[in-house]
């Protein structure tokens, strides 16, 4: 089956599931949760090698970037440097599942892929932790730009210091074989596919049991006002660097789940655009939300190559372009996305389950005489229509107010 | 006794550092820190340029390399169809600054009153867009690119301290006077007083008559303009490719955030110290432990040392926010 036909049904019977008129409201949510899950569980045996291998990395990036969402979306505190965080979590995983005896510093016989797994999650952890605290005194860009600067040198300090990082050539060691138990069921990349996707249903049911608990309003009270937080008599700085740890955890994880799935590392695999791309992800699916950080991550990986190849099938429209410059639809998309929905993905998705059919048809009704409006307003101009003289139409707004006075 | 001094006398001449020290070589840290300065004014323009935007919008503007290195790129063209270099910077300067404006009215203002990451995801949208544009027009054939200057950039002469290339001469000598220039507009004349006030409070200005719809334009076509000469002078040293700006686009980050992102002389003595930073540690380095390689490191480094002991950058003011 093609990706795009799947993808199709799987949202296609989740929404129907989602507004299902025989289910009970209550049922609706947890069913259509169960049905996506189910066509996940059912993707690697329709879908061909190439997909279910980008399936998996989706699925290894949906860790990180609900990790980085927890810090960003829910506490509010900005990281460009999440790569280093994931690159340290795969490093630790590859020098414990090393066979050779000169970068394994702890013993030449590899460790168990699962153990390898926690250890980075750990590891990474206890990093965060130590980022954290200093971050505490760095806010909003200041915050930013130090992370980046964290990712930026990652790469020279692993070049220059190849005792037990394999230097510029990384670490190989080979993608992790499915379980004897498992022989004819899985071949390897429906074993990492699944791997994967275990780990990643674990992250994201440990996140849910944290943001709907205590420590997660806590993130969200000290991200809307550290005063009134702190007011309210919540301890704001263990809150953020508990916001840090538990974020460098899941890149950790991820990272450690990286070294299975692709069976080599080295400086470049995870580098700055990855790491830019983790914020990326979070903007367009949607910042503080669960949903969004799986749109996300989706969004990251589908954008660059389905996305000029879904724009280059629009008829009339120069192939040129598509071929030639994927980046420049691929830029234009995301900057549409940003335009368009200012909630991500999964907010404009919210806001289309929360339309009523009354509703809908009650702006259709009136949109001929808006546009009559419009059109009138036009008359003095044809420019105005799309307001490209400043100086004649200008919106009174209110700089302090965060919707800028919209909101009523 | 003589066996230990002997030891200690081997281990003075084995060199510690990359190059000899500077009490024994003073040519070369003359020419180290007046290169480091050239160098530096161009990363001082860019942070100019990117605190320009933030006191305005609030946003780091992660385009701003893409920008310039646009803009560098259709000036290469016009060389190659037969103008002169002093003519193609200041075309250049204009096209920028064009570049700037329409971002701002097609990308930025529609994103008015969204969350600010909204706007920084904007910008990398952008990043993407246009590198990959000038990837597919012009980075054919052989890259990297020859960037023409109006002066040699080989020929070089003695400054009493040191030698330098006419080129680097030209970039300090422009780099001055741009902010020698913007520092006169901001302080002495009615446009800047307007920009900076709609920088501060939006409404107020407003409401005093300043129209800040073309005032946060102009500060964005201002900022790609200064920007995009920041690229045209660095082009002849660096050589064209769609990356060349990035670099120039850390450094210049680095620059504004070690001054303080809200403080426009802070971008430029940001500029200053990084520009001779970069050149005196990958000079000075200790070769075993360390390294020219690990010069970027050890510039964030400090960076994120001084960060932590002034979190607003050197000359930063921490914002006051209301509760």
């Amino acid at each position: 089956m093609s990706i795009g036909l799947f993808m199709l049904l799987m949202v296609g019977a989740a929404v129907a599931v989602r507004f299902a008129p025989f289910l009970p409201e209550r049922l609706r949510i947890p069913v259509s949760l169960a049905v996506l899950l189910g066509f996940l569980i059912w993707a690697p045996f329709t879908l061909d090698g190439f997909r279910t291998f980008q399936m998996t990395r989706i699925t290894v990036w949906v860790i990180v970037i609900m990790g980085l969402n927890i810090l960003t979306g829910y506490n509010g505190q900005i990281s460009l440097g999440h790569g280093a965080l994931v690159a340290v979590g795969a490093y630790t995983a590859a020098i414990l599942m090393d066979s050779t005896e000169q970068i394994s510093f702890v013993d030449a016989n590899p460790w168990p892929f699962w153990s390898t797994i926690i250890v980075a999650g750990g590891l990474t952890a206890i990093l965060g932790l130590l980022l954290g605290i200093p971050a505490l005194r760095l806010s909003g860009p200041y915050l930013a730009i130090a992370t980046l600067a964290l990712v930026i040198s990652l790469p020279s300090i692993i070049r220059k210091y190849d005792g037990f990082t394999g230097g510029g050539i990384g670490i190989r060691v080979g993608r992790t074989q499915p379980p004897g138990f498992l022989d004819g069921i899985l071949n390897l990349d429906e074993w990492l596919y699944f791997l994967a996707l275990f780990t990643a249903v674990l992250m994201l049911l440990l996140a849910w049991g944290i943001l709907r608990g205590p420590l997660g309003r806590a993130f969200m009270a000290v991200r809307d006002s550290e005063v009134a937080a702190a007011a309210m008599g919540i301890d704001v700085a263990r809150t953020k660097v508990t916001a840090f740890t538990i974020s460098a955890f899941y890149a950790g994880v991820a990272g450690g789940l990286f070294t299975q799935v692709n069976g080599t590392i080295t400086p470049e695999s995870i580098s700055i655009v990855e790491s830019i791309n983790f914020l990326v992800a979070i903007v367009i699916g949607g910042l503080a939300s669960m949903m969004g950080s799986v749109i996300g991550a989706a969004a990251i990986i589908f954008l660059p190559t389905e996305g000029p190849e879904l724009v280059g099938q629009i008829p009339y429209l120069q192939t040129d372009v598509v071929e030639r410059a994927p980046g420049a639809i691929q830029g234009f998309l995301v900057i549409l996305v940003m335009l368009l929905m200012p909630r991500g993905l999964a907010g404009f998705a919210h806001r289309l389950a929360a339309l009523r059919p009354a509703a809908v048809v009650e702006g259709l009704r009136a949109t001929p005489g808006r546009l009559r409006s419009r059109v009138e307003d036009a008359r003095g101009g044809l420019f105005s229509l799309w307001d490209a003289r400043p100086w004649n139409r200008q919106k009174p707004s209110h700089p302090d107010r965060p919707d800028g006075g919209e909101g009523g | 006794m003589e066996l230990i001094g002997s030891g200690i006398g081997a281990l003075l001449e084995s060199p510690v550092f990359l190059a000899a020290p500077p009490w024994e070589n003073p040519d070369l840290f003359g020419e180290q820190i007046v290169a480091g300065l050239a160098t530096g004014s161009i990363y001082a323009l860019m942070a100019l340029a990117i605190v320009l935007i933030y006191r305005s919008t609030d946003v780091l503007n992660f385009a701003q390399g893409e920008m310039a290195m646009f803009g560098a790129f259709a000036m290469w063209s016009l060389w190659l169809a037969g103008l002169e270099p002093w003519q193609i910077i200041i075309i250049g300067v204009m096209l920028a600054a064009g570049i700037g404006a329409v971002i701002e009215r097609l990308a930025i203002r529609p994103t008015q009153g969204a969350p600010q990451l909204n706007v920084v995801v904007v910008t990398l949208g952008l990043f993407i867009l246009l590198n990959s544009v000038a990837t597919w027009v012009w980075a054919q054939g052989d890259l990297p690119k020859v960037f023409p200057s109006p002066l040699s950039t080989t020929a070089s002469v003695d400054i009493g301290i040191a030698r330098i290339t006419e080129h680097r001469i030209l970039i300090l000598g422009v780099g001055l006077s741009i902010m020698v220039a913007l520092f006169a507009l901001f302080n002495y004349t009615k446009l800047g007083l307007a920009m900076r006030a709609t920088a501060q409070n939006r409404l107020a200005s407003q409401l005093m008559g300043i129209n800040v719809g073309r005032m946060l334009t102009l500060g964005w076509a201002l900022s790609a303009a200064v920007g995009g000469l920041a690229g045209l002078l660095i082009a002849p040293i660096t050589f064209l490719h769609p990356g060349f700006m990035f670099s120039v686009l850390i450094f210049a980050f680095a620059a504004a955030v070690l001054g303080g992102l809200n403080s426009p002389p802070g971008a430029v003595v940001g500029g200053f110290i990084i520009g001779v930073g970069e050149n005196l540690l990958g000079t000075y380095t200790p070769q075993d432990i360390l390294g020219t390689e690990m010069k970027l490191p050890l510039i964030l480094l400090l960076l994120v040392i001084v960060l932590l002991v002034r979190p607003t950058g050197l000359f930063g003011q921490p914002e006051a926010r209301r509760v």
